[in-house]
Parts: structure tokens; C-alpha cells; sequence
């Protein structure tokens, strides 16, 4: 650490733009800080022969200290880490008794009702569990997200879960979503569900008639949609470019950008809904989809995205829940009412700034 | 409020004191020293954001913000490379950031200026510990004499060892992996010398030239949704029926002689036949391209400007804001560690620093015991030469317990 006294001379020196010292006034005060060389790891072997380890026993001691402060470092770090988790499932658990949504859409929106702004597109991270129900599971889940985005009033849910599971039952999951939706709103309130998954076609349950109810859209994504969709974007592109079609420096942001939107927000034109009673616009009602996600939530131990495809991030709020999977609390949930509520909160707390 | 600046500065003159001084200093020591025992992530970066809004609430100048900024830039790096991490990545100016007022703007360059070319004058100590700088980002928008500084600078270190500091100067993400994008596909359509050398080619196992014919006839119909056909079979098996039908004609044709491969393809598409022959006449040879089929994640990820650099493993942003701000999309996009830290900038030191480092040992060390606890990063990111060490400090930990 520089002492104070160096440090106001160096302050100086930065207001005056460098004029006050010259280099050699500027290595003479910064030299007293700097490492001794002949301890650092990276000199050549042959040079280091000719420098003897002047004091081996003192570097000796020295390493057994700094052993001994790790460890000890990590016990109390442990300690810690362990009182702070365990003071977050207890918050967890009153927050969870006291907010609970009961399947009532009008308690939900009597949540989100007081914040200052929602996500229009809100993004999930889910993990496919180990265990033999774990698609079950993870399809159970997905449904009360959609419940509770729905409630919310949020009309865009994307759901990112690495293998792309859910992506191989589509049918299923709308039915398992169908069902979920019919219990939180009843038969007739249910708003409209769009489920699709980029090249996929689209599932969509309308109702014969009635009066149209709120949309809903939801997008299934895997770590295919990742970097995996810009190696297939750069390939095509190269082949044209081989063909002549294009030069490379018709590569632009806004081409890419345009591409990767397209991907990730339209589903596959030759839709052929196997429901009944689905059928398709011709003239698409996606073009309102946000591709930007203006939340994630990661639903996990820490932060980590997991394959999360990179490009529509860049301005995306992310939250984690901090739930650990399976955690000694006994409740097998990771995806919680109260984990999706205060990633809500979180949201309508932070502010907005563009260029940082 | 007087009483509190009364506290402060006692408290500042406390801490300046040579004794308490001196006992932080030894105590900064220790910690780094005890930090270096454990795993230590290879690559860093920082989003260094908060500095503005350290000199509002502070009511002085942004410009003295941002200096207060760079020192704490130079304590984290310190802390940093003396704890063992190789690279460390920042950010420090967006090229959004160029929205901002011309005065500011101007100011962050001069400092840049001023910080790069003092820097050039410490050659010495600069190859004495091997700090390599380089400068990642569209230098084309830079001022001239900024530009030199910034050349100056990363010619200077260029041959120094293992240390790497990345400035991500005028930078976004999303410029990044376009530029990547382009430089692949730039590389990929310059046609190699002949018909002749393709055959020197690393032999794959898959004849390239038929491929890339098969995805040709293949693009005429439809472009995206073909060439992304290949991963959804993966996941969706409904779509498998088309593929299904293609697939089995490849094994056949794996390690055939040119000619037999031209029949092979004229059995498929005996449209272009014409064409085909016409390539393996000696007299005309028209270009032959590196196939695009040959393209991987591997290949972008090696045209982008942090190729060199080991995968990040942690991404920290002070100031509170969650969001990355289009840093380092396609580096941290799998294994690495996101930290969010409620402070400012300048505030940021090695006590707020060390739980973080803290918390990533504690996982790492975690899942390399139990590979199937929470969190694990699949146990890729460990090289052999850190388990050693660190089954190195255990046996040592167990000799420290023993004395």
C-alpha cells in the first residue's frame, strides 16, 4: 500500500498532467513498493540459478503463515457464508408464507401493482435436475412461471434450460401449461398462449370466440441458441461470401443484430399446430416481441449464465435468487413465488442508464 | 454533519499514521499472500463503473473522480497479480461512451494519454515484471496522438511474459463478435492456392468438398433453416426425418479418392456434374475454398480480440448496476462467475475484493471435491498444473497442522 504522503505527491503530479515528476522522481517513490523480483515466479529458470535464495527459512515461515491465514481465512469465510445463508432462508421462508400466491391471479397482480415499472420481457435460467422426474419437474416448473408472468401482466416470458429438453416435448408442455393457466384463471379468463422455440413451430391455444383475452408469449431456448446460432450464422455467411454474393465488409452490428433477432423472436413460417383447435395468423403477431430480455432471473446458488445466448444481453438486468438447488432446507423448490416476486422488486428499483 | 467530517478526519489521520500504516500494509501482505495458497482465477475482468457518481457525491470534479478511479485500478491489479491472476480485463471506455459531453470525453483520453506514455517511460520496470498491456477495442475512433500513445504502449510490452493487462478502450461486446464474424468469414473466402493443396489439407474425416456441395444445392432452397438443421435434430427428433435421409450416404464416401468422390456427387446431384468436372481439369482451377462446415464456436472464440487469454472466470461490477452493459457477452456468457458489488469504484478495494475471491475459491474448491455438488463448472476449468499446487498446499496444510 503507497503511503499517504507518496500518494498526494503522485495526486499532484496527475493534476499537473504529468509535468511535476519526471520518470526517474516517479520510479524513485513507486520503487519502495514494488515486489522484490528475484521472489516472483516468472524469471527465466537460468537467471534465477544465479540469484541463491538468500533466506530459506524465512521464506519458509513466511509460506507456512500465509498456509495457515488460508485456511483459517476459509474457515471464517465459511462460517460466515453459512450464517448468511442460513439468515437468507429464513427471510426466504416468512417472505414465502407471507406472499403466497394462492393461484389467484388478482393476489398476484395485487403484488406487482405498486412498482414503479415491469419487465416486458422477463428471462428465466432454469437447470434440469438429476433425478428421473426431473422433466416433469421442470415442466411443472416452467408452468407456474407462466402462471405468475401472466398474472403479473408481463406479456413476454423466455425460458432458457441448457439441454433443450423442453424444446424435444413441446406438445406436452403446452398441455402441462394449458392445465396450470386453467387452474390459476379458470376456463374462460385464460389468456392466449403462444409457446414457441426458435425453428420450431408455434403452439397456440385460442378460444372459438369470445372476447380476445391478454397474449402471452412464451420462448423456450437451449445453449443451441447460443454461440451455436452464430457459428451457423458465420458459416452461411462464409458460403456466401465464398460464392460471391457478399463481401465481408457487408458484416455490419446491424446485419448480425438483424439476423439474430430474427432467429430468437419468429417462429418457423411452416407452423402446423397439432392442436385442434390452434390455428395460425398469416400476417404474424410477433413483430412486437421484445428480443431484448429486460430481466433475468437466475434461479440458482450465484450468478452464471450458463450457455445463456450472449447476444441480447447486453442491457439485461440479472438477478439471481441465491436459492441453492436441493438445499439442506428440506423444500425441494428452487423456483419460488417469492424468488420471481423479489426479482420484481429488484427490477423496479434499479435504475436505467445507457453508455453507463 | 460537523461532527462526522471531524470523526473522518480523524479517522483518515489515524490511518495515516506510519504505525497503522504500516500494519495495513503488512496485513494487505498476508492476505494476498494467503489468497495465492488457494485456486486463483487465471482471468479477471472489471467493469469499473461508479466513478461519476463518486465525485457527485463527493462534489468534486468527474475528471478527479476518474484519477480516483485509476487508483484504485492500480491497487486492484496489484492485488491482482500478486495473488497469481495472468490476466485481468477492464473496461474502460465504451464506444456509447462517446455520447457523452466532449469535455468529459476529452478528459478520459488525455488521462489515457497521459497514463499510457508515462507509462512507456518505466520500460525497465515494466520488463522487470513483465506486465504485458494491450489494448482491445475499435482504435479507429481514437485521436491520433492517443492512438500513438496506445501503440507505443502495447509495442513496448509486447515480448514481456505472462502478466496481461487488457484495456478494453473504445469497446462493446457486440462490435467484438461482428468484427469476429467478419474476420472468419474474410478468412474463409480467400480461396486457398489450388485444387491440389486442398488434398495437403489435415485430412477430416468427412470429405469436405462434398459436404459443402451438399449444403450448396441445400441453401438454394432455404438458408437458415437448413444450416440449422443440424442442432435441432439433436434436440427435436420430429425434424430428424430429412436428415435421416442424407446421413447415411456420408459414411460412405469417408476417406474416397477424388475421383470416386466426384461419382459419389454426381449420383447426388447430377445437375452440377457439369461443373464438377470441369474442376479437376488441370488447366482451369477455380478457387477452391476452406469449407465453412470447419467453423466452431472454437473458431470464432479464436477471432475474438481476447483470443490469447485464458477463459474468464470471474466478471466483477462495482456501483450496484446489474447489467453488463455489453462487456464480455461472449466470455462470460458460460463458466464465468458474475459479481455485482453495491459500491463505488473508487471506494472498491482489496477488502471489498476479497470476499469475492473468496467466495469463487470456496466453489472451485468445492466442486473439484464433489463434482456433482451445487455449482460445479463441469470441472473443465482446471489445468493439471492447479491440481498439483493444490494438492500440494493440502499435504503442506497437513504438515502446518502437524507442527
Amino acid at each position: 500500500m503507497v503511503s499517504k504522503q507518496d500518494r498526494e505527491l503522485l495526486r499532484d503530479n496527475i493534476r499537473s498532467r504529468g509535468t511535476r515528476l519526471s520518470a526517474t522522481d516517479r520510479e524513485n517513490i513507486v520503487k519502495q513498493y514494488l515486489p522484490d523480483p528475484s521472489e516472483l515466479a516468472r524469471w527465466p529458470p537460468q537467471r534465477r540459478k544465479k540469484v541463491p535464495r538468500r533466506t530459506p527459512i524465512r521464506t519458509f515461515i513466511k509460506s507456512q503463515i500465509h498456509l495457515i491465514a488460508y485456511t483459517f481465512l476459509h474457515i471464517f469465510f465459511g462460517i460466515a457464508v453459512r450464517l448468511v445463508q442460513s439468515f437468507h432462508a429464513v427471510v426466504d421462508r416468512i417472505l414465502a408464507i407471507i406472499y403466497y400466491h394462492h393461484r389467484t391471479p388478482e393476489l398476484i397482480r395485487k403484488d406487482v401493482k405498486g412498482l414503479d415499472r415491469l419487465p416486458e420481457h422477463l428471462s428465466v435460467i432454469l437447470s434440469l435436475r438429476k433425478e428421473d422426474d426431473a422433466l416433469p419437474i421442470l415442466m411443472d416448473e416452467v408452468a407456474e412461471l407462466v402462471s405468475w408472468t401472466a398474472s403479473a401482466g408481463i406479456p413476454v416470458l423466455s425460458v432458457y434450460e441448457k439441454s433443450g429438453a423442453l424444446k424435444s416435448c413441446i406438445p406436452i408442455l403446452h398441455q402441462v401449461i394449458t392445465n396450470k393457466l386453467s387452474s390459476y384463471f379458470g376456463s374462460s379468463q385464460q389468456p392466449t398462449l403462444q409457446l414457441f422455440a426458435p425453428h420450431h413451430p408455434i403452439y397456440e391455444n385460442r378460444q372459438d370466440g369470445g372476447a380476445p383475452h391478454d397474449t402471452l408469449v412464451v420462448l423456450l431456448l437451449s445453449a443451441t441458441d447460443g454461440q451455436e446460432t452464430f457459428v451457423d450464422l458465420t458459416k452461411t455467411l462464409a458460403e456466401m461470401s465464398q460464392n460471391g454474393k457478399l463481401s465481408p465488409e457487408d458484416i455490419t452490428m446491424e446485419l448480425i443484430d438483424a439476423e439474430i433477432s430474427e432467429i430468437t423472436t419468429r417462429p418457423s413460417q411452416e407452423a402446423t399446430p397439432a392442436s385442434g383447435r390452434g390455428r395460425l395468423d398469416s400476417p404474424q403477431p410477433f413483430l412486437s416481441v421484445k428480443p431484448e430480455p429486460d430481466l433475468l432471473l437466475v434461479f440458482g446458488p450465484f450468478l452464471k449464465l450458463d450457455g445463456y445466448p450472449p447476444w441480447h444481453i447486453r442491457l439485461t438486468e440479472m438477478y439471481c435468487t441465491g436459492v441453492s438447488i436441493d438445499g439442506g432446507t428440506g423444500y425441494g423448490d428452487t423456483v419460488e413465488y417469492q424468488g420471481f416476486l423479489r426479482g420484481l422488486w429488484h427490477f423496479a428499483g434499479a435504475h436505467m442508464r445507457f453508455g453507463r | 454533519m460537523a461532527t462526522s467530517m471531524h470523526l473522518s478526519r480523524l479517522r483518515n489521520w489515524f490511518l495515516a499514521s506510519p504505525p497503522i500504516e504500516f500494519a495495513i500494509s503488512k496485513l494487505r501482505d498476508l492476505l494476498v499472500g494467503a489468497i495465492k495458497q488457494g485456486p486463483v482465477p487465471q482471468h479477471i475482468a472489471f467493469i469499473m463503473d461508479g466513478n461519476r457518481r463518486f465525485a457527485r457525491t463527493h462534489r468534486i470534479e468527474t475528471v478527479e473522480g476518474h484519477n480516483l478511479g485509476f487508483e484504485a485500478l492500480a491497487r486492484i491489479l496489484e492485488v491482482c497479480y500478486r495473488s497469481g491472476v495472468q490476466v485481468v480485463t477492464i473496461y474502460a471506455f465504451s464506444i456509447e461512451n462517446f455520447k457523452r459531453s466532449k469535455f468529459e470525453v476529452d478528459a478520459l483520453m488525455e488521462m489515457a494519454r497521459v497514463k499510457l506514455s508515462q507509462m512507456a517511460q518505466h520500460g525497465e520496470i515494466l520488463d522487470r515484471y513483465g506486465a504485458k498491456v494491450r489494448i482491445l477495442g475499435r482504435l479507429d475512433l481514437l485521436r491520433p496522438d492517443v492512438l500513438a500513445a496506445v501503440n507505443r504502449a502495447t509495442e513496448m510490452t509486447q515480448n514481456n511474459g505472462d502478466r496481461v493487462l487488457n484495456i478494453c478502450f473504445p469497446y462493446t461486446s457486440r462490435d467484438e463478435i461482428s468484427g469476429a464474424i467478419r474476420d472468419t468469414v474474410s478468412e474463409y473466402s480467400k480461396p486457398l492456392r489450388s485444387s491440389r493443396s486442398s488434398s495437403s489439407l489435415p485430412r477430416t474425416p468427412f470429405s469436405e468438398d462434398h459436404i459443402t456441395q451438399t449444403i450448396r444445392s441445400r441453401t438454394t432452397n432455404g438458408k437458415l433453416e437448413d444450416s440449422s438443421m443440424e442442432f435441432d435434430s439433436l434436440s427435436e427428433s420430429s425434424t430428424l426425418g430429412e436428415d435421416d435421409t442424407q446421413k447415411p450416404s456420408h459414411p460412405n464416401i469417408v476417406y474416397q479418392s477424388e475421383t470416386a468422390l466426384s461419382s459419389a456427387a454426381t449420383l447426388h446431384l447430377p445437375d452440377q456434374t457439369k461443373g464438377r468436372k470441369a474442376e479437376f481439369t488441370p488447366e482451369a482451377e477455380p478457387p477452391v475454398f476452406k469449407s465453412p462446415e470447419t467453423i466452431t464456436r472454437q473458431t470464432l472464440t479464436d477471432h475474438l480480440l481476447t483470443r490469447e487469454n485464458p477463459p474468464l472466470d470471474l466478471l466483477i461490477r462495482t456501483s450496484g448496476v446489474e447489467r453488463l452493459s455489453d462487456f464480455m457477452l461472449w466470455q462470460c456468457h458460460e463458466n464465468t462467475e458474475i459479481a455485482f458489488l453495491d459500491i463505488l469504484w473508487p471506494e472498491f478495494d482489496l477488502w471489498q475484493f476479497l470476499p469475492v475471491l473468496l467466495r469463487w475459491q470456496r466453489r472451485v474448491s468445492n466442486a473439484k471435491k464433489d463434482p456433482d455438488a451445487e455449482g460445479n463448472f463441469d470441472g473443465e476449468f482446471q489445468e493439471s498444473a492447479e491440481d498439483s499446487q493444490e494438492e500440494l498446499v493440502v499435504s503442506s496444510a497437513g504438515k502446518a497442522k502437524s507442527l
